[in-house]
């Protein structure tokens, strides 16, 4: 392994919050990893648990769903739904052989860029460690 | 419109207009004692008697009750006027001779000495009844009145005895022509626990109020008074300001009153609130009267202040130094690490008005000056041209010594030295701060708010004014700190917003709605339990949404079993294609 | 429908020794068991004064003077038994002594002209029926069955009717001001509030003929559009609010007042008001105030109450005694009205003839007829041994008119050119024992005490009039004085509010305009010359005249006269009132009335009582 395993993360963003603070960080000519790939939703309550898998399918080693903190939602509620299916998902991950830690929930509001910064800093150094997925599925 | 010729001259009057009306307006003097604009006309005191030519006949008639008739010849300085106000007076004075009012009318009319005997020389009441109008009429109290007819006629309580009646309001010592009436405060009478006298109801609040018109206060008011007197039912009393006022603009049944309105786009303006400087201990504030906020001093210099502008230590003396620090709450990592914008402005205001009105020292303790604005940088020149003392540093703690005096303490960083200035007053520029409550307007309107607490805006440099939740804005200081320029174009700009959708007419909604493909709904109704926005109804058994009302979050979409719902712009297709794209392309 | 009597006794003056009249016939009558053919019946005041209480005997006529209860066992024994008169109970003629015993042949009657008061004293007020049988009411049905209400207005303009509260405002103008005054509401009122110390025709037409009031406040409602009237009335007058009330009742149990009268459609109603007894209340604008329940004070009227009157409402205000005419002028024609009286004032007009007069009482005469007539004629001139001086008209409000021009004619121009007014019809007739000061000063004190005390001239310009007044008749005035007086007097006349004010200095201005050589007198020589000023004045007995028959000892009320029989008496100064008793007691004019200032002069007389 002469080059350091770099992670491919996918992280779905709400419009509203996160894609904001992390358009924000950039703002802020704040330096996030460029392991995280961000796609663009207008809720997370959009994320179905096929996109998550999906993204696994495709080749990321890791997924963040980030969306607005509980009661800051733009439309309410519906990050209420993706805090019920995440964890449900993460369950599911362990029984097709994929690290539930792989998979992360998390809330960044469009003011927390700092925040953004840290939590994309984080995830990808924990998957970084954890290795690629296709080595884990294969093993 | 009424023509009558006054004395020879052509004058206008309106049909509700008296003789006396249409004099007074046009600067003609006419003597009264009985009348007052407030009241209906009396008619008692005679004295505003002129002569009146109608038709041919000549008549004397009270200029106060004859209504200004089209055509009316009146003549208010005739032989014959002159005489019936001369003897007239001449039997005001010999009722009242000692009254200074009574004396300087008759000496007008060439009456010095009363030319009857004198019954009481103490008399000064001459029996006009503008005291009885007033207590009946207008205060509706109904305290006084007339009693006994002819020359026996006086006024008074009923059976001229003390009465608890009264309610110490003063309007009649107030319209009294001759001081007749006096309020007495006795010790353990009936007036005792009356209120002392007249207090003006109506005044300004502060004399650069905004907007600059008086109030009522309702405690002191006879018309509320009295109406809490009968019970709550309105006595309909006074209300000489509304007959008096020229405007109409005055309402007594305004109401604070809290309306249900229903809008379509609203302006969040709901500004800032200063910041409490007790929370940081090494100001000392609160510990001396001399360490006074930035808005303090303002009240202090404020021409309309409790010291009418002056600026004054506690003992009244002229401060001979003052110390002005910059940044108390600002840019400070114990407080708010933003820059609250007006302080450094303000500050060299206040350091202007304390050399311009006291001539006392000055030393600004400043970590960067900020005069970023128009005409900003001038000023501050200016300022250090007047010879106030920059000392560049952050005051860094107030001491109050032991004779009262405040010590200063901080580094100039200019010299790299630490220092230590005594003076008399101490002016904090505090910082600005989201108001307390901001929490609850911003989930109110769904408003996103920044760490340091302001209202978050859409996006900060290409939607300044716009916020996430669609119709409502942002103004002013609610949004960040502003001074005045910026807060006037940042409301400019959110009304313009708010107007922009006025004038269309209709809103235009985004296009990332979701839609159902009816072939594939099984008529479930999940998305009708998750749909935060009630779009989704079931029609023929199947899911339909409401396009105007779905805002395209696509929770539906993420919770369909069957897969029958598409986010129009984020399909399923196209979030895929981009995961697969990213990360085919990483 | 009544029963058929064949004799009534009609029994007038009800007030003061009168009561006890009309039961003792009742008694008498019924004693004699003709209860069913003879009725007694009391009727309103006949006006002769002098006289009462009156008793009439139908349908023969006799009048019967001074009756006594104890006379009605003769009356009716002589009279409804044997048809006879009791010639000791009739009216004698003063100068002849003859004995008159029919009403109509009495001259105190003949020279009257009975319009207002023709039902008064001769029918029972307490009737509908008699005022009917005497065609009450016709009046009435001929205005609303075949007259409109501009045809009203007409007629009573035509008749030339004026105002007979005072003023003498055209009715017809003031009817038709009210018609065509802009509202829905309208007010008919009748002023029945009879101020004038000693007036009492409105009384005696309120108590002896209410309908005719009533009458005429109907047809005036239905002239002017109103549908409510109001009478005010002084409390003083019970008797005239009960004959009102019950007039107003017996009219609408028989359709004559209320809703749809006489089948015309036309709705009226009347209320009483009874005022407090205020002198001012009589004027139009103080008695609008009282009704509407205020304290009576005038306004100012530059508006008419034609226009805004009661509650702001157009309102006819007329006297009663106005109204009481308008039946007549209904029934008999605008051109018979108008052909009496002068050009200018058409009718009759009662008065109250009071003073120094032999037949004192209530008259009603023809407009235009002279103050010699009325004084002498119908008044039967002065008491034996006094002469006439003036006559004072109009009420406190009025003026004196000088002997010299008593044959002015009675109308309301020619009394006001002569400076004083028709009023509501008062007529003193004052003789040489009246001094004109006193006279003045006695209504002065009188308007003191009755002006409202609103407006300042009227107020303090009386009491200053008084003090002047009072200085003068007590000997402590100057020359300048009476030109205070006068210009006073004109300011109060010019600048006073009300018709109160503006006439109350009419009684002064009067008397310095025909007597002011007495004030003079009074002021100059310190001498009343009617010896009514009593600190001015001394009573000192003539020696050449005085017979000594003690009659004057006897009036005396101090005692202070003594003097043997056949003997000229002496009046002992030091103790003398100067009441005058022994003045007016005296035959022989043996008492003189000399100034005060000269009892020092008289020779000292010891005087033994």
């Amino acid at each position: 392994m002469g080059v350091e395993f770099e992670p491919k993360i996918v992280a779905f963003m709400c419009n509203w919050c996160t894609y904001a603070g992390a358009d924000n960080a950039g703002v802020a000519r704040m330096e996030s990893p460029s392991n995280v790939l961000p796609i663009r939703v207008m809720c997370s309550g959009r994320i179905s648990p096929e996109m998550v898998m999906r993204a696994f399918r495709a080749g990321a080693d890791g997924v963040l769903v980030m969306g607005c903190h509980i009661g800051d939602c733009h439309y309410s509620t519906g990050n209420h739904r993706s805090v019920k299916r995440m964890p449900l998902l993460r369950n599911l991950l362990a029984t097709v052989g994929v690290n539930p830690e792989r998979l992360e929930l998390t809330w960044v509001s469009a003011a927390e860029a700092p925040r953004f910064v840290q939590v994309t800093h984080s995830f990808t150094d924990k998957i970084r460690s954890l290795g690629p997925l296709s080595q884990e599925v294969a093993e | 419109m009424n023509k009558l010729i006054i004395d020879g001259a052509e004058y206008q009057a309106q049909d509700d207009q008296t003789i006396l009306d249409v004099c007074r307006q046009n600067g003609i003097e006419i003597p009264t004692l009985c009348y007052h604009p407030a009241m209906e006309p009396y008619g008692a005191c005679r004295l505003c008697t002129v002569e009146v030519i109608r038709h041919g006949w000549s008549n004397l008639h009270t200029a106060c009750t004859h209504p200004a008739w089209d055509g009316l010849e009146v003549k208010t300085q005739s032989p014959a006027v002159y005489d019936v106000r001369r003897t007239l007076m001449g039997l005001f004075l010999s009722r009242c001779p000692h009254v200074p009012v009574i004396q300087n009318l008759a000496r007008q009319y060439g009456v010095t000495e009363p030319p009857f005997a004198t019954d009481d020389p103490d008399q000064k009441c001459i029996l006009c009844g503008l005291c009885v109008r007033v207590c009946n009429d207008l205060v509706k109290a109904n305290v006084i009145n007339f009693s006994d007819r002819g020359i026996d006629r006086q006024v008074g309580p009923p059976f001229l005895e003390k009465t608890r009646d009264c309610i110490g309001c003063g309007a009649c010592t107030i319209v009294c022509p001759t001081g007749a009436i006096d309020i007495v405060l006795e010790e353990a009478g009936v007036y005792a626990e009356k209120p002392l006298g007249p207090t003006a109801a109506i005044y300004v609040p502060s004399l650069q109020a905004v907007p600059r018109v008086p109030v009522i206060d309702t405690d002191s008011c006879i018309r509320f008074r009295q109406q809490d007197r009968s019970n709550g039912k309105i006595a309909d009393a006074c209300g000489v300001c509304q007959t008096l006022c020229e405007a109409n603009a005055i309402d007594f049944d305004q109401q604070d009153e809290i309306l249900d309105l229903t809008v379509g786009s609203v302006i969040v303006a709901t500004g800032f609130e200063m910041w409490d400087p007790k929370k940081l201990s090494q100001y000392s504030y609160g510990r001396s009267p001399h360490i006074i906020t930035g808005m303090e001093f303002e009240r202090l210099s404020n021409a309309g202040g409790p010291t009418g502008g002056q600026i004054l230590l506690s003992d009244g003396s002229k401060p001979k130094r003052v110390a002005i620090i910059h940044c108390v709450g600002s840019r400070d990592h114990n407080a708010h690490a933003y820059c609250s914008r007006i302080c450094c402005m303000y500050s060299l205001k206040h350091a202007h008005l304390v050399r311009d009105k006291t001539g006392a020292e000055v030393y600004e303790f400043y970590m960067d000056m900020r005069a970023f604005g128009k005409g900003y940088e001038e000023f501050y020149e200016r300022v250090q041209e007047e010879g106030v003392t920059m000392v560049r540093g952050r005051g860094a703690v107030v001491d109050v010594l032991p004779n009262g005096k405040l010590r200063v303490k901080g580094e100039d960083a200019d010299l790299g030295k630490l220092l230590a200035v005594d003076v008399d007053m101490v002016v904090l520029s505090t910082a600005i701060e989201a108001p307390h409550d901001a929490d609850k307007i911003s989930a109110l309107f769904g408003l996103g708010r920044t760490a340091d607490g302001w209202f978050a805006e859409a996006h900060p440099k290409l939607r300044p004014v716009e916020t996430n939740t669609d119709g409502v804005f942002l103004a002013g200081c609610a949004q960040g700190p502003k001074d005045v320029p910026d807060t006037v174009a940042h409301a400019g700009a959110a009304s313009a917003a708010v107007l922009g959708l006025l004038d269309r007419g209709e809103v235009v909604i985004a296009p990332t709605v979701a839609e159902v493909n009816r072939d594939d709904c099984v008529g479930c109704g999940d998305c009708l339990l998750v749909c935060p926005y009630t779009a989704i109804t079931r029609v023929e058994g199947k899911a339909q949404i409401n396009a105007a009302l779905c805002k395209g979050c696509g929770t539906c979409v993420a919770t369909c079993p069957s897969g029958a719902i598409m986010a129009l712009h984020f399909t399923d297709d196209q979030i895929v294609a981009q995961i697969d794209g990213v990360l085919a392309w990483a | 429908m009544a029963d058929l009597y064949r004799a009534d006794v009609l029994i007038s003056c009800l007030h003061g020794q009168s009561a006890d009249l009309a039961p003792t016939f009742r008694q008498e009558i019924e004693r004699r068991g003709m209860a069913g053919e003879v009725r007694v019946v009391e009727t309103g005041c006949r006006g002769f004064c002098s006289v009462g209480p009156v008793v009439s005997i139908q349908p023969d006529g006799e009048f019967y003077v001074n009756v006594q209860p104890a006379d009605v066992p003769e009356i009716v024994e002589e009279t409804l038994v044997k048809g006879r008169p009791v010639q000791r109970l009739t009216y004698k003629e003063p100068t002849t002594r003859k004995s008159i015993t029919k009403y109509d042949d009495i001259p105190f009657y003949g020279k009257q002209m009975r319009i207002v008061f023709r039902n008064t004293g001769l029918i029972d007020p307490q009737s509908i029926d008699e005022y009917i049988a005497v065609g009450g009411y016709e009046a009435l049905g001929k205005v609303l069955t075949s007259m409109t209400p501009e045809e009203v207005i007409e007629e009573v303009k035509k008749s030339g009717l004026r105002g007979r509260g005072g003023a003498g405002f055209r009715t017809g103008r003031k009817w038709e001001s009210t018609r065509k005054a802009k509202g829905d509401v309208k007010y008919v009122i009748a002023n029945g509030d009879e101020g004038d110390p000693g007036a009492f025709m409105d009384r005696s037409l309120m108590e002896g003929d209410p309908h005719a009031v009533l009458e005429g406040m109907a047809i005036a409602g239905f002239a002017v559009g109103a549908n409510q009237g109001y009478v005010y009335v002084r409390d003083e007058y019970p008797l005239a609010v009960k004959n009102l009330n019950l007039a107003i009742q017996q009219a609408h149990e028989y359709g004559l007042l209320g809703e749809d009268i006489l089948g015309s459609g036309f709705a009226f109603d009347i209320g009483i008001v009874r005022g407090a007894g205020a002198f001012v209340c009589g004027e139009s604008s103080a008695l609008m105030q009282s009704l509407e329940g205020k304290v009576g004070e005038p306004r100012s009227k530059h508006v008419h109450a034609t226009d805004r009157g009661l509650w702001d409402r157009p309102s006819c205000l007329n006297n009663v005694e106005t109204l009481a005419n308008i039946p007549v002028i209904m029934l008999r024609g605008a051109e018979w009205f108008a052909s009496i009286g002068t050009e200018n004032s058409k009718g009759t007009k009662g008065f109250c003839l009071v003073g120094k007069i032999r037949n004192p009482g209530l008259i009603e005469v023809p407009m235009g007829m002279t103050l010699k007539e009325i004084i002498y004629d119908i008044g039967g001139g002065p008491p034996r041994g006094r002469k006439v001086k003036a006559v004072q008209t109009g009420g406190p409000s009025g003026g004196c008119i000088p002997t010299s021009r008593l044959d002015l004619a009675v109308d309301y121009e020619t009394l006001s050119q002569a400076g004083s007014m028709m009023g509501s019809g008062g007529m003193i007739a004052l003789d040489d024992r009246t001094c004109m000061v006193d006279i003045s000063r006695f209504f002065l004190e009188f308007l003191k005490d009755e002006s409202c005390g609103k407006c300042a001239p009227c107020r303090e310009g009386i009491k200053r009039m008084l003090e002047i007044l009072t200085a003068i008749s007590n000997g402590d005035a100057k020359m300048g004085d009476i030109d205070t007086l006068e210009t006073l007097a004109k300011t109060v006349q010019a600048a006073s509010l009300c018709g109160l004010g503006k006439s109350a200095p009419n009684p002064v201005l009067s008397t310095l305009q025909y007597f002011r050589q007495e004030y003079e007198q009074h002021i100059t020589e310190k001498f009343c010359p009617s010896g009514v000023c009593r600190s001015l004045v001394a009573y000192v007995v003539v020696d050449d005249k005085c017979k000594g028959c003690g009659l004057c000892i006897k009036v005396c009320s101090q005692e202070s006269i003594a003097g043997s029989a056949k003997q000229p008496h002496v009046i002992d100064q030091a103790t003398c009132i100067q009441c005058g008793a022994c003045f007016d007691a005296c035959r022989f004019d043996a008492i003189q009335v000399i100034p005060r200032s000269q009892v020092e002069l008289l020779p000292k007389q010891e005087v033994h009582a």
